[in-house]
Order: C-alpha cells, then structure tokens, then sequence
C-alpha cells in the first residue's frame, strides 16, 4: 500500500482547514472593525 | 483578573497580538512541515504514514487545549463574572470543534494502512468523539443562550463546559487504563521523556508551536471581530434612540 | 463568618467539581470491565470467554511462531501477553504492519479446542517511532538488557 496518499491526504485536510479559517477569520475582523469604525467616525 | 475586563484594555493588548501569533505561527508551522515531510526518516514500522504524526498530535492537543479554554472561561464567568469569558467562549468553541474533528479523521487517515481500519471503538478513540460531540453542544447551547438574550448570560454554557471536562483526563488516560488499539503516549511531559527518537521528535515540536500560535490567532481574532460587531450595535442603537 | 459573594461563589464550584469527578470516577470504575477494546490471552486462559463467544483478543505475536496452513489461504500463529499464549488461526489477508514479535488485536472467537477463529486481523503498534537504521540496535539493546 502507498502510504504517501494517506500523508497528503492528512495533510491537506488538516493545512487547507486551517488555511480557510485563517483567511474567514481575518477577512471578518478586518470588515467589522471597519464598519464599527465608519460607523463611530459618523 | 479584572485588568483585562474592560474591551479597550484588552484590544490595546489583542491587536499587537493577533499578528504576533499569526506570522511565527505560520513560519514555525512551515518549518515543521516541510521537516516531517521531507527531511525526517520515514519510521522503522510504519514507513511513511507515521509522518501523520506530526499534525495528528497537535489537532489533538488544541481540541483538548480548546475545551480547556472554554471551562477556564466558564469558572471565571461563574466566579468572576468575567466580562470577556462568554466572548472567549464563544470564539473558542467552534475553532475547538474543528480541530476535534480533525483529530479524528487525521486519525482515521492514518489508521488504515498501519492499523489496517478506519474506526473502531476504543476507549482512545471514543473519548475523542464525545469531544467533538461535547463542542457541538456547547455551541448549540450557547447560542440558544444569546438569542434569548440578557439574564444569565451564558450561564448555563459555562456549567456545561466546566462538567465537559471531565472527558479531558478520561481522553488522556484511556490508553492507561484500558487495554485499546491507539498506541500509549509517547510523550511524557511530567517526566520529560519520549519514545520519539530525536531524529524524528523535532519537526513535532514545530507543528504543536506552530499550530498553537495559528489556534491562539483565529480565537484573537473572533474576539476583536464579536467586540466589534457589539461595538457596532449599541452605536447604531444609541443614533436610532437620538434620533427619534 | 460571612463569606463576599464572589468567594462563595467559588466555593460553590469548587464543590461541585470535586463531586462531579468522584461520580466521573465512580462511573469509570463500573466500566471498566466493559471499556475494553478486547482481552488477553492470560484472560483466556483463565477461561473469561465462553467456547463460540466473540470477542477480540490483543496481545504480541509471538517471534517464529506464524505458519502458512495445508489449505493454502490460512495462517495460524501464537499470541501473547508475556505470560500466557493462545494460538490464533485466521483465513484471509493479513495487514501490512503485522510483524512477529509486534502487537495484533484479531476479531473472531474461541473455538471449542481452544484455538482462537479470526474473522480480521488488525495491527497494533506501539508509542516509539525512530529511524529504520536505528532498528536493529534498539533491538539488539533491549535483547542484551535482557
């Protein structure tokens, strides 16, 4: 059995996740500290 | 405790934060990477699949280390009355899920060429998914708690979560006292040993770091987004109130 | 003496995890029969299973003890447990991690003469992981040790 492909697998599953969430999570700060800042500069 | 209470106070702290932890986060996690999977030797039994290993543990580590984050925050809500511990619980909790549930498939990924199955009931691997399920709940709970809104805040969410983990130590040491088909530990933090032989051990010391700091990141940066939007609603409240 | 409500309010937890842990505890020493995963030759031989129960048993594969039987499909070998040993034959394919002298979990059941049936065999290794070329020393090490 090639083991490699379960590697990857595992890898990706795991990187990619945690990838994704890293980006939502910036990109979801970024906008709502912007909007609460538009908003109390008004 | 309460020196962190106040919003401003901790954002003055959480911004320079969030990049502290987020850029070596990613450099260490790198490193540990590209350590397990092209300079470490494979295993001597289990050839290559072992290179799991080095994101297998950390996923493991920070779905444990998350539902200790969330009956932290519960005993100093209940106690303290902690402004921020509903806010930290609530940033925590779907991140800690995540990473249970990567635990568990990284595992299964990686039980089938050395185990030769996906899943099976052992007291490990069982423990693990009462974790997951466990996260599920507390979300649930929590935000049927919000939606109800003010009174109790969270309360019930905190009991939760401090009575959840009890399942912590029964995870730990479900390979100790019953006989199971996961592998004892192999690091003994307490005494300061491993049965990882150095040639292999440092790239995991990369990863559970690097994973820690990533994982201390995304929850800094659920909070300042959650503060925000608060920020957000009572400002648009307090223009509606002055404005009619 | 009156307590400020913030300590009494950590008194109450304090309480209520102390006993929340001595029910986990009490809860856990009931299962702990049940929780687990299979049983060892030393049970079987101290007659645990009934002759056709199943069960799964776990244990080290014994070191020169696997053969390939007459019909061609079966191989038979011995488990272990450092103390007492069962004989396990299995019909069927055999993981890639299955050593002798490493651990093996199989499923299946006690037959009448004593001699365990597997329907499947899994691998079980154990917490060291370390380079091929430090296998044979490690192994040359514990032998001398002993």
């Amino acid at each position: 059995m090639n083991h490699w492909a379960f590697v990857i697998a595992a890898y990706g599953l795991t990187l990619g996740a945690t990838a994704l969430l890293l980006g939502l999570s910036a990109v979801a700060m970024r906008r709502a500290e912007a909007d609460a800042e538009a908003v109390t500069r008004r | 405790m309460h020196r962190f209470a106040n919003p401003a106070r901790f954002l003055k702290l959480a911004r320079p934060l969030t990049g502290w932890t987020l850029w070596p986060g990613l450099l260490l996690l790198g490193a540990g990477v590209i350590g397990g999977l092209f300079v470490t030797p494979p295993d001597y039994l289990q050839g290559d699949s072992a290179r799991i290993l080095y994101i297998h543990v950390p996923t493991a580590w920070l779905g444990m280390a998350g539902w200790s984050g969330l009956a932290i925050a519960g005993i100093s809500q209940l106690v303290w009355r902690h402004p921020l511990a509903t806010l930290a619980g609530r940033a925590i909790a779907p991140v800690g899920a995540l990473y249970t549930a990567l635990c568990l498939a990284t595992g299964s990924i990686w039980g089938r060429p050395t185990w030769g199955t996906w899943w099976e009931w052992d007291g490990r691997l069982t423990s693990m998914l009462i974790l997951f399920f466990l996260y599920l709940a507390y979300v649930a709970l929590a935000s049927a708690e919000r939606e109800r809104g003010a009174g109790g805040e969270g309360k019930m969410a905190a009991i939760f979560a401090i009575a959840g983990a009890i399942n912590l130590p029964i995870i730990h040491y479900s390979v100790v006292w019953w006989n199971t088909l996961h592998q004892g530990q192999s690091i003994d933090l307490v005494r300061g040993e491993s049965t990882i032989d150095p040639a292999l051990l440092w790239p995991l010391l990369l990863t559970v770091l690097g994973f820690t700091l990533l994982f201390c990141a995304i929850v800094l940066m659920r909070m300042r987004a959650d503060l925000a939007r608060t920020r957000l609603e009572m400002r648009l409240k307090r223009q509606a109130t002055e404005a009619a | 003496m009156m307590m400020r409500p913030k300590n009494q309010r950590l008194v109450l937890v304090s309480a209520a995890l102390v006993a929340l842990g001595l029910a986990a505890l009490l809860a856990l020493w009931g299962l702990q029969d049940r929780a687990a995963y299979f049983v060892t030759p030393s049970e079987i031989v101290a007659g645990k299973l009934e002759p056709g129960q199943s069960a799964r048993l776990g244990g080290m594969v014994e070191e020169g003890s696997l053969q390939q039987l007459d019909d061609g499909v079966s191989v038979r070998f011995s488990v272990h447990d450092g103390d007492k040993a069962v004989a396990v034959t299995h019909a069927g394919i055999l993981p890639d991690l299955f050593r002798e002298g490493s651990g093996v979990v199989a499923e299946g059941r006690l037959g009448p003469d004593g001699v365990f049936i597997a329907d499947r065999i899994l691998a079980k290794h154990d917490e060291r992981y370390m380079p091929p070329e430090l296998d044979h020393l490690e192994t040359a090490a514990e032998t001398v040790e002993r």
